[in-house]
């Protein structure tokens, strides 16, 4: 449990931001109509914050359901990358497991579990998870009665946490020079999409394009 | 209401489990190794370079390199602290407090 305990350690960083975001969501949820035990089911049931921020203003402006629920699809997809990139660590794990892992896959956790180790721990990225779930749980569940603790968490540089976990653990990553290639061109590939597409089509694009180019391209046996 | 909540977890559900369940069993080939070794190489900087530099708006999306643009220098502070291998709480706290402030002074 040392591991367990090591991925929810390595996860501290995030957990005020996650926390502060949570209860943001909380609020804006019963703002926009929400019921609490909608809010919190939602919170529970997807668990995938991003998507969720923009489901919010689309059931409060009557969107259809079926819109909200491709535009959440498109939203996640990016977590086929990390699944499959989580998917050899668990290998030793029975399947009702695997399922119930795979329902708490998210960008922090993924990004922490990877810093430590490639192929990643399975218990570091399961620590992180609860840390990360916790956080934000708690976080809904204080925001949908109170309402955002914060007006603007931007103001107090708290939306800054986030790129700020993912670039000091991409550090951590670049070892060879072909890394920092692979790292600057996913980086360029996915402003230009953010430019000219919405949502985390940058993400999905530029990740899936960049590293199976670069898989194609680098020696396996080498690399 | 719920019938919504429930089609989001399933689509969502949709995009963590099917890789997850069906790479976890096979021995996988060298390439595909090296591929699933690159994806997050690929993936940290697409999620957090855009946070940094794209600035979206209700008047379209633009890449911002202005000096007063605070995550800017936020990034810079991070990445130096974690090249020196400086713990992560320090790092993100560090990086927080440079783009409150510097909000602050704006």
């Amino acid at each position: 449990m040392r591991r367990l305990r090591e991925g929810i350690v390595a996860s501290l960083a995030l957990v005020p931001s996650v926390f502060v975001y949570g209860t943001v969501f909380g609020g804006l949820a019963v703002q926009a109509g929400l019921r609490p035990l909608e809010v919190l089911g939602m919170s529970v049931l997807v668990f995938a914050g991003a998507s969720q921020f923009v489901a919010v203003p689309m059931l409060a402006g009557g969107a259809p359901a079926l819109a909200i629920v491709v535009t959440t699809y498109v939203i996640n997809m990016r977590h086929y990358l990390m699944a499959a990139t989580l998917a050899p660590s668990f290998r030793a794990f029975p399947r009702p497991w695997l399922a119930l892992v795979a329902h708490v896959i998210n960008d922090e956790s993924f990004a922490v579990a990877v810093a430590r180790a490639n192929p990643p721990d399975p218990w570091v990225f399961i620590g992180s998870a609860a840390a990360v779930s916790g956080a934000f749980l708690a976080g809904v569940t204080v925001g949908t009665p109170l309402g955002g603790l914060v007006a603007d968490p931007a103001r107090w540089g708290l939306d800054f946490a986030f790129p700020a976990v993912f670039l000091a653990l991409l550090a951590l990553q670049l070892r060879r020079a072909s890394d920092w290639v692979v790292a600057l061109a996913a980086a360029v590939v996915a402003v230009a999409v953010a430019l000219v597409l919405p949502g985390t089509w940058h993400v999905v694009i530029a990740g899936f394009v960049v590293s199976t180019a670069a898989a194609f391209v680098m020696d396996p046996e080498r690399a | 209401m719920w019938v919504v909540i429930a089609g989001m977890a399933l689509a969502t559900y949709l995009t963590r489990a099917p890789l997850l369940l069906a790479l976890a069993r096979r021995p996988l080939p060298p390439r595909l190794r090296l591929w699933l070794r690159l994806i997050p190489l690929a993936v940290l900087p697409a999620l957090a370079v855009p946070m940094v530099l794209v600035e979206r708006g209700s008047a379209g999306a633009h890449v911002v390199l202005a000096v007063g643009h605070a995550p800017l220098w936020g990034a810079l502070v991070v990445l130096a602290l974690a090249a020196r291998r400086v713990n992560l709480l320090v790092t993100v706290a560090a990086g927080v407090a440079v783009v409150a402030l510097l909000r602050g002074l704006a």
